[in-house]
């Protein structure tokens, strides 16, 4: 795909759909569909890849273009599909590989993404950004962590980071202390935070019981695919995106948020606590984890 | 079909703001009796809605937390709420309008009167 850099985005824009709506058929709209994603207008990118692939459904840069939308909407598996097909169409498509081990970086299935991670290096040697992902990959399955100061973001550098909030320069964020990343939100023990990938695998926090054990990985596990379930009962029901689950227990009030990628924010806290109060911490947590994640925390 | 149950869960479903009541069996799902608007999709939501609460029951039990007494799931546009005994859930789902304190006091309330 051919991507322009330099000319007024908003001219570019205004000239493509001119063209396209000159020429419905012509390929303009993957360069329209592109400068919209870039500009951060997800819908109406995304309305262009679609009416787009109506008219060319074997466009391998189509289905690309629709899996680049989809990850800056926050649509992990959507996306890993779209180059699954751009991969059967295009078999020696080196960004399909590279998305598919972005997804799979993700999702922490760093396995997986170090298999397609491994094609791409094969269908392209010389690629930097390939050869750093692979690495970051690599230094993930040994349990390690990578040094960002000679690295860049090779994910960064293939357009394929999602939007993230912007990251508060005075905000206390350490992003080499996962476990301690909420202790000075949670009264230091008062109460408990913990951030869950979209599979229930623990990103930051502990989970301590009264008796100090850290039982996060069962919480993690049991909690696992809850976003998912949330996401789709409110589906329909019709009541829009849900911002908040609040779980009364006999011991505790345990609050939970949604994050981006599916990933999942936990309170708990006293049952003596005020539920507003709960809440209020809550979001003071969500507001650390999107920070920390900016910071690559993830 | 009407059952014994129908009068608690119908006065569930008067609140103001709630669209439906349901009492869903939490294993698999199934809608024990059920007081719905017209347009609601009873077995699909039912289902998930005991799958949720399923969920947050466990990971409460790994936490050490004891049983769950209530759930509710805030979306932008309205609430489902919940509250389980003996493998049964009543579930709620009510618009943004809905006083929510008062409905989880009368889910509370027609819990206890439940017998099956």
């Amino acid at each position: 795909m051919v991507y322009w850099r330099g000319a007024p985005m908003a001219d570019d824009i205004r000239r493509l759909s001119e063209e396209l709506a000159r020429d419905p058929a012509s390929p303009a709209y993957l360069q329209l569909g592109e400068a919209l994603r870039r500009g951060g207008q997800l819908d109406l990118a995304l309305r262009v890849a679609l009416r787009g692939l109506e008219r060319h459904p074997h466009d391998a840069d189509a289905h690309d273009l629709l899996a680049r939308i989809s990850v800056d909407r926050g649509e992990l598996e959507r996306a890993f599909d779209e180059w699954d097909m751009v991969r059967r169409i295009a078999p020696a498509h080196l960004g399909a590989r590279k998305g598919m081990g972005y997804v799979l970086f993700k999702q922490a299935r760093y396995a997986e993404a170090q298999t397609y991670l491994a094609e791409a290096a094969e269908l392209d040697g010389e690629d930097e950004t390939v050869a750093t992902a692979l690495a970051m990959v690599r230094v993930k399955l040994r349990g390690g962590q990578r040094d960002q100061r000679d690295r860049g973001d090779p994910w960064a550098e293939m357009g394929l980071s999602a939007p993230v909030a912007p990251v508060d320069p005075v905000d206390p964020v350490d992003p080499h202390d996962p476990l301690g990343l909420f202790s000075d939100l949670t009264a230091e023990g008062e109460q408990t935070a913990l951030l869950l990938d979209a599979t229930g695998l623990v990103m930051a926090g502990t989970y301590l019981t009264q008796d100090g054990r850290d039982v996060a990985q069962e919480v993690g596990a049991e909690l696992s695919g809850v976003s998912d379930e949330a996401r789709r009962a409110m589906r329909h029901l019709a009541l829009g995106d849900w911002s908040s689950l609040t779980v009364e227990t006999d011991a505790a009030v345990v609050a939970m948020a949604p994050m981006r990628d599916d990933a999942l924010l936990l309170v708990a806290a006293s049952k003596a606590m005020p539920l507003g109060l709960v809440h209020r911490v809550l979001d003071r947590c969500v507001a650390r984890a999107t920070s920390w994640l900016a910071k690559g925390g993830a | 079909m009407k059952t014994n149950l129908t009068p608690i869960i119908a006065s569930l479903t008067r609140q103001r703001g709630v669209r439906g009541s349901l009492l869903v069996d939490e294993t698999d799902g199934v809608i024990i009796d059920a007081t719905l608007h017209v347009g609601m999709k009873g077995p699909a939501f039912a289902a998930l809605a005991a799958s949720l609460y399923r969920k947050a029951r466990l990971s409460a039990e790994a936490a050490g937390l004891g049983g769950v007494t209530f759930l509710r799931l805030r979306a932008t546009e309205g609430h489902v709420c919940a509250a389980g005994k003996h493998e049964m859930v009543l579930v709620i789902v009510a618009d943004a309008r809905a006083n929510i304190g008062l409905i989880r006091m009368e889910m509370l309330k027609a819990l206890e009167r439940l017998v099956i």
